[in-house]
């Protein structure tokens, strides 16, 4: 063993520079978020809770088609209603089902969507979404999607009933 | 005049009882403060949500590991292995009968003259637990750490003991009671021309009580969880008291020995100001505690800081390094006491 590893062995200054650093650490500000009462602010493209505009679907079943694990169920029907005198021909929702517990959040409906907006998105800051059910409290029909029955809107995000648009989950281009 | 039952029976037990609830108490909360003193490094908070700040959560443990079951293995030594953690945890917990908490006899359940020496050899006993724990688990995890255990407390013991002797040169005596009125009279805490012998007994100390960066028998990377893999329940939680008894008593020791123990700063220097009305009220084992606070904080502060010596390395640094400077040490402070007239 050389002189030199030897006092390395007997003062070991890494470690007290080690202590030095750790000790530096104790008196910084510490980074946890306190979840309940501290929330994060989700970026603007996070995927979350779906919005669901009824009045834009045009009932075009391509989100359905679009994605990979078949959990929204479309049911339509044609709807007769006169427009100056003729009668016209209209694919009406029966059913917007989306099974939200075995959603993976991929964005591939919205991307299908064709309308503009969109009449599904997934931008919505709100990630709130438990239940002690699943089967029941998970699954949402084309109301709860919009009135979000069950689901506790991040702090300022109004609900797809309220108004909420696909880029501007709290309203504020509106009020612009 | 007090009966001899009153002296010799009721208020030792009533120190006793005392003691040992201070002691378990500290104990329990200092493995929330570990817990917090790890947090704040790694920069998060820490347990804080059981009760205000936290200060619950160690009450929660302790209520939880009272309840869980208690588990034998069935290839298990049966009789050693429930006798292991009381191996261990009563020597941890007799070595504070000698500990002087104050100045007065009110402050401390005995003042033996061998003090010093009741106290290693019966933490030395501590060592038995380890092994026996290991050994009668009947699991090679916790024969290795047990084994490895012994080999570093066997190693660090000598080293250990030529810093104490220095110390007791110094102070010519075994008493800690007369070692701390030594420092007074003295005029100098001991860890001033102790230096060497404080640093290698605190780095022993470490390394006696299995903490990082010595905590090879409980090397979860290689050994599972050591000498307690096959523990649980209250078995596993009286290991668990002893490791954090063992912090106590080897930060209240070097206390004693090295920074003057219930001696406020500078006792004679600032006499007058330590007897002034107004710190006047302040205990001597204020300043006994607070000295241990700080060296249980530097234990905390080292877990969160250091990685794990190998074990060849623990064992070089043992012997190679700390027993010879430990001798030399010796050697020196040893012939200062002879030329400046500090033995009598």
């Amino acid at each position: 063993m050389s002189v030199w590893s030897f006092l390395a062995s007997l003062v070991p200054l890494d470690l007290l520079q080690g202590l030095a650093v750790t000790g530096k650490y104790l008196f910084t500000k510490k980074v946890t978020i306190q979840y309940p009462e501290e929330k994060k602010e989700p970026a603007d493209r996070f995927r979350g809770m779906f919005g669901f505009s009824e009045e834009r679907c045009i009932v075009c079943y391509s989100c359905a088609k679009a994605c990979p694990i078949g959990i929204i169920h479309i049911a339509s029907r044609l709807e007769e209603f006169e427009v100056d005198g003729k009668k016209k021909k209209r694919q009406v929702l029966q059913w917007y089902d989306i099974d939200v517990k075995r959603c993976m959040f991929c964005g591939l409906c919205e991307e299908a969507c064709p309308t503009e907006p969109v009449a599904i998105w997934l931008t919505t800051k709100t990630y709130e979404t438990v239940a002690y059910e699943r089967n029941e409290r998970l699954y949402f029909t084309k109301e709860r999607l919009q009135n979000w029955d069950g689901v506790r809107p991040f702090p300022g995000v109004l609900t797809p009933r309220e108004g909420q648009m696909p880029d501007d989950p709290k309203g504020e281009k509106g009020k612009k | 005049m007090a009966s001899p039952i009153t002296t010799f029976l009721l208020i030792p037990l009533v120190k006793i009882v005392v003691i040992l609830t201070f002691i378990l108490l500290t104990a329990l909360y200092l493995s929330f403060f570990e817990r917090k003193v790890q947090g704040y490094i790694q920069i998060r908070y820490g347990p804080n949500r059981v009760g205000p700040g936290g200060w619950l959560q160690a009450v929660a443990d302790a209520l939880k590991l009272f309840a869980k079951e208690d588990v034998t293995p069935t290839k298990a030594e049966r009789f050693v292995f429930l006798l292991a953690p009381v191996l261990i945890v009563v020597p941890a917990l007799v070595v504070f009968s000698v500990i002087p908490f104050g100045p007065t006899d009110t402050w401390r359940l005995t003042d033996i003259n061998v003090g010093i020496l009741f106290l290693l050899g019966v933490s030395s006993v501590g060592v038995y637990g380890i092994i026996l724990g290991g050994w009668s688990s009947n699991n090679k995890y916790s024969l290795m750490g047990g084994l490895r255990s012994a080999a570093q407390l066997v190693s660090y013991e000598v080293p250990m003991g030529f810093a104490i002797v220095s110390v007791l040169l110094m102070a010519n005596s075994l008493s800690l009671v007369r070692i701390v009125e030594a420092q007074k009279e003295a005029g100098v805490w001991y860890f001033v021309p102790g230096i060497v012998a404080l640093y290698i007994y605190f780095v022993c100390g470490v390394a006696e009580t299995n903490r990082n960066p010595f905590d090879l028998p409980e090397a979860e990377a290689e050994l599972v969880a050591g000498f307690h893999t096959e523990y649980s329940g209250m078995s596993w939680a009286f290991f668990f008291l002893a490791e954090y008894a063992n912090m106590i008593v080897v930060s209240s020791v070097a206390t004693v020995l090295f920074f003057g123990g219930w001696l406020p700063p500078f006792p004679n220097l600032l006499a007058p100001l330590w007897a002034s009305p107004v710190l006047a009220w302040i205990p001597p084992v204020f300043w006994f505690l607070l000295k241990v606070a700080g060296f249980l904080f530097l234990y905390l502060w080292m877990r969160a800081t250091f990685p794990r010596y190998r074990f060849d390395q623990l064992m070089r640094i043992g012997w190679k390094v700390f027993i010879p400077v430990s001798l030399v040490n010796l050697m020196a402070i040893g012939l200062g006491v002879l030329l400046l007239g500090g033995a009598r």
